[in-house]
C-alpha cells in the first residue's frame, strides 16, 4: 500500500505562534490545504472509489454510485473529521433512517422574519448566523456545530469534494476512452 | 493570533480569522486580490459553491453509472486495466 508521505510530513512547521491552541489550528489549516491536493490522496481515493464501484455490482443506480462515491471519500479521509464520521455512520444506518426518523422528525421550520431591524451590527450578525445555519446543513454531520468548528470542517469538506469531483472526472474520462477505443463498431465508423 | 479568550460565545475575531482560511480555498480567490468581501458574502458563496460540487458529484454519478452499464457487457476488462493503470 502507498504510505501517505506527501501531505503529511510537512504539518505544523509555524513556529511564530506562542499559544498552542493558534498553532494547532494553524497548522490543521495548512495541512487541510495540501492533503487534499496531494497526487497520494487522489490515488487513494480512486482505488477506494473503484472498489466501492465494483463492489456495487456491475450496474449500479447513480445514487448508489453516489453513495459509493461518498463512502469512499470518508474511507479516505481516515474518520478525522466530524462530516467523514457522520458520512461513514449514514452509510450503515442508511434504510432505517430514510424511512423512519429523517423526514418526519425534521420539519423545515423557518423563523419568523426579522421584526425590527435592530442596529446594522445586530443585524448583520443574524444574517450571519443564518448563513452559519445554511452552511451547517450542507456540509455533513455538522448541524448543530458551533462557527469555529464548522468553518473548519466546512474548508475540509470543501477540499475534499474538489478532489472528489476531479477523481471521478477522470475515472468517467478513462472509461468513456476505453469504450471508445476497445471495439464498439456502430460508433466508431470513422478511422 | 494570540488573543483566543473564550467569552462564554464566539468572538468575531476569531470567525473573522477562520472566515479568511476558508477564503483561500474558494476559487473566488484566485481571482481577487484583496481580501474585502464581507463575512455574509463569503458564507453565501461557500455554500453556493458547495452546491454546485455536489451538483457536480451528481452528474459525474449519473455519468459513471451510464457508462459502466455500458462498458459491463463490451469489455469487462477495462475497470481492471484503469485500476491497474492508476
Amino acid at each position: 500500500m502507498i504510505s501517505l508521505g506527501g501531505g503529511d510530513g510537512g504539518g505544523g512547521s509555524s513556529s511564530s505562534s506562542s499559544s498552542s491552541a493558534s498553532r494547532k489550528s494553524s497548522s490543521r489549516a495548512k495541512a487541510t490545504q495540501t492533503k487534499w491536493r496531494t497526487g497520494t490522496q487522489q490515488k487513494i481515493y480512486g482505488r477506494r472509489l473503484l472498489d466501492a464501484l465494483r463492489a456495487t455490482g456491475g450496474a449500479p443506480q447513480p445514487r448508489a454510485v453516489k453513495a459509493a462515491a461518498d463512502s469512499a471519500l470518508a474511507l479516505t479521509a481516515r474518520g478525522q473529521t466530524r462530516w467523514s464520521r457522520a458520512i461513514l455512520l449514514s452509510t450503515c444506518r442508511r434504510r432505517v433512517l430514510v424511512k423512519a426518523g429523517g423526514k418526519i422528525r425534521r420539519r423545515h421550520h423557518r423563523r419568523p422574519a426579522k421584526a425590527a431591524a435592530l442596529e446594522p451590527a445586530a443585524l448583520k450578525e443574524r444574517k450571519v448566523k443564518e448563513r452559519l445555519r445554511v452552511l451547517g446543513r450542507l456540509v455533513p454531520g455538522c448541524r448543530k456545530l458551533p462557527a469555529p468548528a464548522l468553518l473548519e470542517e466546512t474548508a475540509d469538506y470543501v477540499a475534499a469534494l474538489e478532489m472528489q469531483v476531479k477523481t471521478m472526472r477522470a475515472l468517467a474520462d478513462a472509461l468513456a476512452a476505453a469504450q471508445l477505443s476497445s471495439a464498439s463498431p456502430p460508433e466508431t465508423e470513422r478511422s | 493570533m494570540s488573543s483566543r479568550r473564550s467569552r462564554g460565545g464566539v468572538s468575531e475575531e476569531e470567525i473573522n480569522e477562520l472566515i479568511s482560511r476558508l477564503q483561500t480555498l474558494l476559487p473566488s480567490a484566485r481571482r481577487r486580490g484583496g481580501s474585502q468581501a464581507s463575512t455574509t458574502k463569503l458564507l453565501k458563496e461557500t455554500c453556493s459553491y458547495i452546491k454546485s460540487l455536489h451538483r457536480e458529484v451528481d452528474d459525474l454519478s449519473d455519468r459513471l453509472s451510464d457508462l459502466m452499464a455500458t462498458m459491463d457487457h463490451n469489455s469487462p476488462g477495462a475497470e481492471i486495466i484503469r485500476s491497474l493503470l492508476r
